[in-house]
């Protein structure tokens, strides 16, 4: 077999790499392992505390229409299903089809036991400290369907 | 839901809060424990396929990350190579101006990679010299019998 070369630019590729799903699920069943379930949840306030800081500040200036822009976005790059109903006080995502579940199930990769905590914990991490509050007020481990509301507190 | 196009930030806070948790040693097990078992994907095609397993595994990964790389495969001298001229991971916690990188970020490769390969009979090099500049290479070659 004669050498294979192969050479690659950033261009020519779209950047889609699902098995860090996978990735992440394992380093939440790491901290809960090692730290417990409130350890869990430290990690992913830090987390969006920093990365989604300027999501949050966007979500001050704009509202919840900032959020809308980027959960949409994070479907259709992924390729999942969600409704989205967005009203003055009120954003309510609908999800059919979780990409990150989907892809972790069908790869027969293990599902952290507090994977949900990324929709949770993140979207209440998102809220703190704005006029608005998050809840996922539903949430199936099997497909990782759910239901997420942003809404104002007033 | 945290898109799988936000994971490297997510990555490298995990190291930081591990590292605030438990030291140096916190992350080292993580990675240790993350190449147990998440990378049975990479030792099935190894396994199955020898120094090729390699190729096969980098193939899907890199193109998937749309890293810009050149990969080399010689089956008869037993070595595979990558070469990344722009680490799409790396780069893009670069690019970041709000966050801030985990200090030993792209160590984990080493981690977890030589974890998988060198008890399979293979050496594993890496240069991480130019990490700062996303840049770095790794030399896989089958161990001489």
């Amino acid at each position: 077999m004669p050498k294979q070369v192969m050479n690659r630019k950033a261009g020519d590729n779209v950047y889609l790499h699902k098995d860090f799903h996978g990735a992440l699920s394992n380093g939440i069943d790491f901290i809960h392992e090692h730290y417990g379930p409130e350890a869990v949840r430290d990690y992913l306030r830090q987390f969006a505390d920093t990365f989604y800081a300027p999501l949050k500040k966007d979500l001050v200036r704009r509202g919840l229409i900032a959020l809308k822009e980027h959960y949409a976005n994070v479907f259709k790059i992924e390729g999942g299903q969600a409704r989205f109903k967005l009203t003055d006080n009120e954003l309510r995502i609908e999800v059919d089809l979780n990409p990150a579940v989907h892809h972790m199930r069908a790869q027969n990769y293990p599902v952290a036991r507090l994977y949900s905590e990324t929709i949770r914990t993140v979207g209440e991490a998102l809220c703190a400290g704005t006029p608005y509050a998050a809840e996922l007020s539903a949430y199936d481990e099997a497909s990782g369907r759910y239901t997420q509301r942003f809404f104002r507190k007033d | 839901m945290i898109s799988c196009t936000e994971f490297i930030p997510a990555y490298s806070e995990l190291f930081k809060f591990l590292e605030a948790k438990g030291g140096r040693k916190a992350v080292l097990d993580f990675w240790n424990y993350l190449s147990d078992r998440f990378l049975n994907n990479l030792r099935d095609l190894v396994t199955a396929n020898g120094i090729r397993g390699c190729w096969l595994y980098w193939t899907k990964s890199l193109n998937e990350e749309a890293a810009d790389f050149t990969m080399e495969l010689d089956e008869e001298v037993g070595t595979f190579s990558i070469t990344m001229h722009h680490c799409p991971s790396k780069g893009r916690l670069m690019e970041y101006r709000h966050i801030t990188p985990y200090h030993d970020y792209c160590g984990h490769c080493d981690v977890l990679y030589r974890r998988v390969l060198e008890p399979m009979g293979y050496e594993y090099n890496t240069d991480l010299s130019k990490c700062d500049q996303a840049q770095c290479s790794v030399v896989i070659k089958r161990k001489k019998l």
